[in-house]
């Protein structure tokens, strides 16, 4: 059930009803119960890896608690060698509850590509099994591990009843896409009981609304154009094939942050606020921001289970030690962070799919960042040098456009059908831009009107407007809250006469999925 | 205190690790910072900081991180 069909909108209104009308404590049985419906209704029998991920973890999460209280509670005397004994217990019920789940996720996302390279490389026929992929997979995998990390940590008491666990990771509106939550901010919340509240209900469908305009309105519009060109690029010129790139950044952007609008809306409705995973990216003064900025949840996910283990990890630790002691200055000092931060954006790459494009998109990010940490030292150097202004407007413009220009450079390998595709695309764009070709009419043949484009374009005006005003720290919502009546009620009409009229949706629509349901 | 703040500064040039008790809270430290952080101050304390160790609380701060240093040197 895709968000953007009538059949969810039934159903959001439905659960919301029943969910505010049944008593109090049976709120978070409801949400199981909507939330294996939701997930059944459009994964069928997939639902068995989200059991198989929902018990494995929940185990593992009780056996820690176990080990983690009999170390608490050992005599003095017996601390010392019991907890070392109690630490091997608990590794191993960490690390097999971790590779039973990453190993499942291998299998479906990564065994055929792996197959086929095998296949290539050395002409080994490796079996692939006809596996169908459970919706939301890396995110409920990657949710579950988080959990399973924390009770190794002794972060919090393991959850007792296997219900409530698996309303964690099953809760409908982040199902599909994220964002990835933790239990202990999450699980309170959908285990707490909610009283009707119309602030919810309303900032909460304002939160959505939001979203579809985003999708509908801007992402599937624009999607049109950017598949036409993508499906024979070698037909196009650099500038239109740019011109495509720039039409996929703007798609992607809206159709991520717009399907995370309407997941946060529909939770909110129901009294749950579901961890940000977008702070305006397009604001990003640097690579490194633009990724603190953009899929919040997976790098707080990768700082917090991958990037501090390994970067305070012995290897590590010892590749610090040597690089300080033959490299002079901040880059003997950084090395090793920076050696695991070219890792974790690398891990980031790849968590979006098993391929050579994702592998180099993951290296480009990677190699990127990792360059810039290391040769900070010379920029700074050269900053005291030049007689530029480096805290002002002007150069503040620049670093974003500078940020916009390396994104946007990465969304050539993500979006080409092949990685030699992107290349060849790169390449054309630098050697044949052809701008002329922009005005030629071209970019009407492509699927899409001079209006398509013009309601594009002024919908992108109105998203940057609004984050601008968000960035100087408002609250659209909050904003409207303080206007008279009549503001208020176009508030509310303007975005959705805006989805209803110019939302791709009518008889003929077929709902589109979201771009990142797929990872 | 003076000796941990030399550290710091030697450390991360650029912050103002006195005149803050919310470094994390209000982003002037970053995962990077932390990292290169912890691996400094477990050289010159010899003490082993674990990813456990890793909380905003034990960061916010000078006295914050010399408390840390102080209970993991028993």
């Amino acid at each position: 059930m895709s968000f953007t069909s009538l059949s969810f909108l039934i159903f959001l209104g439905a659960v919301a009803a029943a969910y505010y009308l049944v008593p109090r404590r049976w709120q978070w049985g409801l949400l199981l119960l909507a939330s294996y419906g939701f997930y059944c209704w459009g994964g069928g029998r997939t639902v068995a890896y989200l059991l198989f991920t929902t018990l494995t973890t929940y185990l593992a999460g009780l056996l820690l608690g176990k080990l983690n209280r009999r170390a608490k509670a050992l005599p003095p005397e017996e601390r010392k060698a019991g907890q070392a004994r109690l630490r091997r217990g608990k590794r191993w019920a960490a690390l097999g509850a971790c590779l039973l789940n990453f190993g499942m996720l291998y299998l479906l996302k990564y065994w055929p590509f792996t197959a086929e390279v095998v296949e290539s490389a050395a002409g080994i026929s490796l079996y692939v099994p006809d596996l169908l992929m459970p919706v939301g997979v890396s995110y409920f995998i990657f949710q579950a591990v988080g959990y399973v990390i924390d009770c190794y940590r002794g972060k919090y008491e393991p959850e007792r009843n296997v219900g409530k666990y698996a309303l964690f990771l099953s809760f409908f509106p982040q199902v599909v896409q994220g964002p990835i939550s933790r239990y202990d901010q999450l699980s309170p919340q959908l285990l707490g009981e909610h009283p009707l509240s119309w602030d919810n209900l309303k900032y909460g469908i304002q939160l959505a609304m939001w979203g579809y305009f985003k999708k509908l309105v801007i992402a599937e519009r624009v999607g049109v154009m950017v598949n036409t060109v993508f499906a024979s690029y070698w037909d196009y010129p650099g500038s239109i094939l740019a011109a495509a790139v720039l039409g996929y950044s703007i798609q992607l952007y809206c159709d991520f942050s717009g399907g995370i609008d309407i997941t946060r809306g529909a939770a909110q409705m129901l009294g749950i606020d579901l961890a940000e995973n977008f702070r305006r990216p397009l604001f990003a003064r640097s690579l490194t921001e633009f990724w603190r900025r953009w899929h919040i949840t997976l790098g707080a996910w990768m700082r917090d289970y991958l990037f501090y283990p390994l970067a305070l990890s012995k290897p590590f630790r010892r590749l610090g030690n040597f690089a300080r002691r033959h490299f002079k200055g901040t880059v003997g000092k950084i090395f090793a962070t920076s050696m695991a931060t070219f890792v974790v954006y690398f891990v980031i790459g790849i968590w979006h799919g098993a391929n050579f494009r994702y592998i180099a998109f993951g290296f480009y990010n990677g190699a990127l960042i990792t360059a810039g940490l290391l040769l900070e030292p010379f920029f700074v150097k050269l900053r005291q040098r030049l007689p530029i202004r480096w805290e002002g407007k002007g150069w503040h413009l620049v670093q974003m456009a500078r940020t916009a220009l390396i994104v946007f450079a990465g969304r050539y390998i993500t979006r080409a059908p092949r990685l030699l595709a992107a290349l060849y695309m790169l390449k054309e764009t630098v050697v044949s831009f052809h701008p002329g070709r922009l005005l030629d009419g071209t970019l009407l043949t492509l699927g899409v009107t001079g209006f398509d484009y013009a309601v594009v374009v002024l919908g992108m005006a109105v998203v940057l407007g609004v984050e601008w005003y968000q960035e100087r720290g408002g609250h659209a919502r909050q904003w409207l809250e303080r206007q008279n009546a009549f503001v208020q009620w176009l508030g509310i009409m303007v975005p959705l006469l805006a989805i209803i009229l110019l939302g791709a949706v009518g008889q003929n629509y077929v709902g589109a999925e979201f771009i990142y349901a797929q990872f | 205190m003076e000796e941990l703040l030399k550290l710091l500064n030697e450390t991360c040039p650029g912050i103002d690790f006195a005149g803050s008790d919310a470094l994390i809270d209000d982003g002037i430290l970053d995962s990077l910072d932390i990292v290169t952080i912890v691996s400094a101050l477990m050289d010159a304390y010899d003490v082993t900081i674990s990813v456990d160790d890793l909380v905003p609380e034990n960061f916010n701060s000078v006295g914050a991180m010399l408390s840390l240093i102080e209970g993991l040197q028993g």
